[in-house]
């Protein structure tokens, strides 16, 4: 796995998580990490095993709560949805997202 | 999630894990379905996905971190390995707990001393409220003394800051009937003052309103403990009448067992009644009030400031600087001892510094020898911060178990303070081991374990990777830990310098006071002291008493052994019981000035050939001197000096009281010795006795000068005194030589408890000194060789070594009696006849200690001069 992009993605897991709840509403772990790869047309893959550390740290901070379910195939997974405070997070994190990427294409931009 | 939930998951770790288990297989599950469907099969589908997945078992871990407080739950892992390596070097695991034990021990049993006598509030309710109120009289240097009934008369109908405001006084009373005769000690008080108070009897009634009023049927409360042991704890007792003195008492109620005001020997409460003064005397109750709200201390003071200043304005022969001084109750209580319980609590804080210092170089000599272990567990991973805490786990064990073994310790102690302290310390029995006290050793083990743990715990694990797995690695860490051991023994010599200091002061002061002459020359153990207490009705009457009087002194005095007979109101050395003013004929005191109130004794006349007190001028009392003759007086040479300085006072005239009173001047018939009345520190003062057959108050005291051991006369005599009257109770059967001996009980107490702890400060630190030298002999071994193959003898070696030892001793002695010169001033209250700063005394403690060093060090010298230096060599 090129390591460059995993580097990336490591500090903005949160807001992809929390974006794609915000989008899709109820999703399983695995679910996530599927949708984050299709939509982003494989640019982006989560390191798989760091997704459940995140994703419980989450539950922590009151982000998002979670509840076992079971899927069309029959199978029990745990479910994330997203809190109001995890709304609020996630405008918080598109802020400061919206911030880095303009102040790197300044930069970029310059010389 | 919350801590809480991460605290309650701790319980259910193995459901946190199955639910992370499940969690991740499906999401493992769902790749595997998805690459099998992307073609690869179900092999290389498992392969892919795991790989993809990452490291399952470190994922899973910071999962379940996330989850459960893991802290703590490593920290139960750091203990069970602690304890098992404890358990594994048993030697170092045992001394380290005794001396922990002994330190926090120690100052547990101090703090539940403090904390019975100056945290917890006074058993009344609201007691911060309550203050008592006193005269003054400042000539004698009496501060808090007793006022009269008219005093009491004017605090109360001219202040405005009390709520309540009651008066008390002690009483000594014969209770008869339903039993033996027995003298017990009383307390009498105005009506409102178990309202003041706020308590409840347990059962029947306190008083009423007007009940101390003159002319009302007399009645009594009773303590619980009187009940039980007289009355057998029946409740039809309310009601009877009991009687007191021979005078009939309704008993009207029934005190809780646990209360108690002033004195603890006070088993019953009478109204005191406030006869209309007809001067302003004699001087024997106190005020005890509650302030009103709002009111504050100040205020009250100064309002009575205030009120003195009218008195005195208003009797100008009576009072001379007068005022009502108003104090908390809570500090009139513990006032005396709370220097004392400081002071206590400095030493015993010492103690425990050294022994923490013990402790510490304890655990850094087990860190060198295990610097190869923790060198290994740095190296395979462990953090830094994880083998801290991993050593702070021993030194918690260590501490909480020497915490537990030091509660034990106390609560021993604490027992055996309640039947050797001193009677006069207050609350005595309210002290003993409760959750505050608990919390406190909590607090000081763990205390204790940062103190000792944490900086051998750090150097430890700094040094250990540098110098790790080198073999034979002696260097640098040893080096510094041998340094830090040294300043740790200064320390323990210093802090030991200043504790001996303490002892030493404080046992000269208690051996000067012993030696102090009381003023009498009869030997004290063969001085037979009784309380006899003629009070029933028959004895109402003057004549009668006296009759009475005579008839026991003949009967005494007929007694085989018995040399001399007499009986007195106030007794050597301390027993003080009624002082008054005077007045000397022809030599009128100037407007605004007073004659002091000082001891009175009331004697009969062989009272001074009794306790052997010798006569300088004139005649005892004698036959003529009875009830109707001239009231004759004797006084002491100190007033014979003060206010006869050049001439002669036998046939001078004085008189009891003020200027005001009317009663008859008393011809001086002799001069005697001065007697010490008021216990031995304090300064000799003037005196004046009245022969007991002219006097109006009811003497006590019997005295018998006895040829032989007067303790065994005392079956006979009691004997006699029954068979003369058995309604008449004896009690307090003594000797003048346990007089004396209850006088210094508090110096003793104190200069006991610091010589306590002064000594085991000097063990501690004797072992702390050998410690460090033997271990710096063992280091040394490769050098003491080469110095010994280089033509050194044992007695270089030993001179080498013993001189390692007298450094740091020297180090620490001259820090301890640099510390004690400045520090020693907080004892100055106790001290008697010697100053803090007593040269012989720190002198001595000087040489203690250098002698200890030196034979701490002796030991190990030896040792070392018998190292072969052929194999010390050898062996690198």
């Amino acid at each position: 796995m090129p390591k460059s992009k995993n580097d990336i993605l490591q500090g903005t897991l949160a807001l992809l998580v929390l974006k794609t709840l915000a989008s899709r509403g109820r999703m399983h772990g695995y679910g996530i990490t599927t949708h984050i790869q299709s939509v982003t047309r494989e640019l982006l893959r989560v390191e798989e095993g760091s997704l459940y550390p995140a994703l419980h740290r989450m539950e922590q901070d009151g982000w998002v709560r979670a509840e076992w379910g079971v899927t069309e195939k029959k199978r029990e997974a745990r479910f994330y949805s997203l809190t109001a405070e995890g709304r609020r997070q996630l405008a918080r994190e598109e802020e400061s997202w919206a911030k880095l990427t303009e102040g790197v294409s300044l930069l970029m931009g310059f010389a | 999630m919350g801590w809480y939930r991460r605290l309650r998951n701790l319980a259910r770790r193995d459901r946190v894990d199955r639910d992370i288990d499940r969690e991740m297989s499906f999401h493992l599950a769902e790749r595997v379905d998805d690459l099998i469907a992307s073609g690869l099969s179900a092999r290389e589908a498992q392969r892919a996905a795991r790989l993809r997945f990452g490291n399952y078992s470190a994922q899973h871990e910071r999962a379940r971190d996330m989850n459960i407080s893991t802290h703590i739950e490593s920290l139960g892992k750091d203990v069970r390995h602690a304890v098992r390596g404890l358990l594994r070097n048993p030697g170092f695991a045992l001394a380290a707990t005794a001396v922990l034990a002994l330190g926090i021990g120690a100052n547990t049993a101090v703090f539940s001393v403090v904390n019975a006598v100056l945290l917890r509030a006074l058993p009344y309710s609201d007691s911060a409220r309550l203050v008592m109120v006193f005269d003054n009289f400042p000539q004698q240097g009496v501060d808090r003394g007793p006022g009269c009934i008219a005093d009491f008369l004017d605090w109360k109908s001219r202040s405005h800051s009390f709520q309540t405001l009651d008066a008390a006084a002690n009483n000594r009373l014969t209770l008869t009937g339903d039993g033996d005769a027995e003298q017990i000690a009383g307390l009498a008080v105005t009506a409102t003052f178990f309202e003041t108070l706020g308590v409840r009897p347990t059962a029947g009634r306190t008083f009423v309103a007007g009940e101390d009023q003159p002319g009302r049927t007399q009645t009594v409360v009773l303590s619980d403990r009187l009940w039980r042991r007289r009355y057998g704890a029946d409740p039809a007792v309310l009601g009877k009448t009991i009687a007191l003195n021979g005078r009939p008492f309704i008993a009207i109620g029934i005190m809780p067992p646990s209360f108690q005001f002033g004195s603890p020997e006070v088993e019953v409460w009478t109204a005191l009644t406030l006869d209309p003064p007809t001067r302003r005397g004699p001087f024997f109750l106190r005020g005890i009030g509650r302030l009103k709200p709002g009111v504050t201390l100040e205020q009250a003071a100064a309002e009575m400031q205030t009120i003195a200043a009218q008195v005195q304005r208003e009797n100008p022969r009576d009072y001379i600087r007068l005022r009502y001084p108003v104090a908390p109750l809570r500090e009139v209580v513990v006032g005396d001892v709370r220097a004392l319980l400081w002071i206590l609590s400095g030493a015993v804080l010492l103690v425990l510094l050294i022994a923490l210092s013990n402790v510490a170089s304890l655990m850094l000599a087990r860190a060198t020898a295990r610097r190869r272990e923790i060198a290994i567990r740095l190296s395979i991973g462990a953090g830094r911060a994880r083998l801290v805490r991993q050593l702070m786990a021993e030194s918690l064990v260590l501490a909480l178990g020497g915490g537990a073994l030091g509660v034990a310790l106390a609560a021993s102690g604490v027992s055996a303070l309640h039947r050797l302290a001193p009677r006069g310390l207050p609350r005595l029995d309210e002290i003993g081991i409760d959750g505050r006290v608990l919390a406190f050793t909590l607090l000081v083990s763990v205390a204790s374990a940062i103190v000792f743990g944490l900086a051998p715990g750090l150097a430890a694990s700094r040094a250990a990777l540098a110098e790790s797995l080198k073999q034979g690695g002696r260097g640098g860490d040893a080096r510094s830990h041998g340094r830090a051991r040294g300043v740790l023994v200064v320390a323990q010599v210093s802090f030991s310098v200043l504790l001996l200091i303490g002892a030493g002061l404080l046992i000269r002061s208690f051996d000067l006071l012993g030696r102090v002459n009381p003023g009498f020359q009869a030997p004290p153990e063969r001085v037979l002291t009784l309380v006899v207490s003629p009070n029933g009705t028959r004895y109402r009457e003057r004549a009668a008493l006296n009759a009475y009087w005579e008839r026991l002194l003949d009967r005494m005095r007929a007694l085989p052994g018995v040399e001399a007979a007499s009986i007195a109101i106030t007794m050597p050395p301390d027993r003080l019981s009624f002082t008054d003013g005077f007045e000397i004929q022809g030599k009128p005191t100037p407007p605004g000035i007073d004659n002091p109130a000082v001891p009175v004794p009331f004697v009969s006349q062989d009272y001074f050939k009794t306790l052997g007190i010798p006569l300088v001028r004139g005649r005892w009392f004698d036959n003529r001197d009875t009830q109707d003759a001239p009231p004759v007086t004797i006084i002491s040479e100190a007033m014979a000096r003060q206010y006869f300085p050049n001439e002669d006072p036998v046939g001078q005239r004085l008189k009891h009281g003020g200027r005001m009173l009317n009663n008859s001047y008393m011809e001086i018939v002799g001069v005697v010795g001065d007697v010490r009345y008021e216990g031995l520190d304090r300064q000799i003062r003037p005196v004046y006795y009245e022969a007991s057959t002219q006097s109006t108050a009811r003497p006590m005291w019997l005295l018998l000068r006895t040829s032989g051991s007067a303790l065994s006369m005392a079956p006979a005599v009691r004997q006699a005194i029954r068979e003369l009257d058995p309604d008449v109770p004896v009690a307090r059967v003594s000797t003048m030589a346990s007089a004396l001996s209850e006088t210094v009980s508090v110096p003793r107490f104190r200069s006991l408890l610091m010589t306590i702890f002064a000594a085991a400060s000097l063990l501690l630190a004797a072992i702390g000194i050998y410690g460090v030298i033997s271990y710096s002999v063992s280091q040394r071994t490769q050098e003491i060789g080469v110095r010994m193959a280089l033509g050194a003898t044992s007695a270089n070696v030993r001179r080498l070594v013993i001189g390692q030892g007298s450094r740091l001793a020297l180090a620490g002695i001259a820090l301890g009696l640099g510390g004690a010169f400045a520090l020693t001033r907080v004892l100055k209250q106790m001290l008697f006849g010697v100053a803090p700063t007593d040269i012989p005394t720190f002198a001595g403690v000087g040489a203690i200690l250098g002698a200890t060093a030196l034979l701490a060090s002796l030991i190990p010298a030896c040792r070392a001069a018998r190292v072969n230096p052929i194999r010390a060599l050898r062996n690198e």
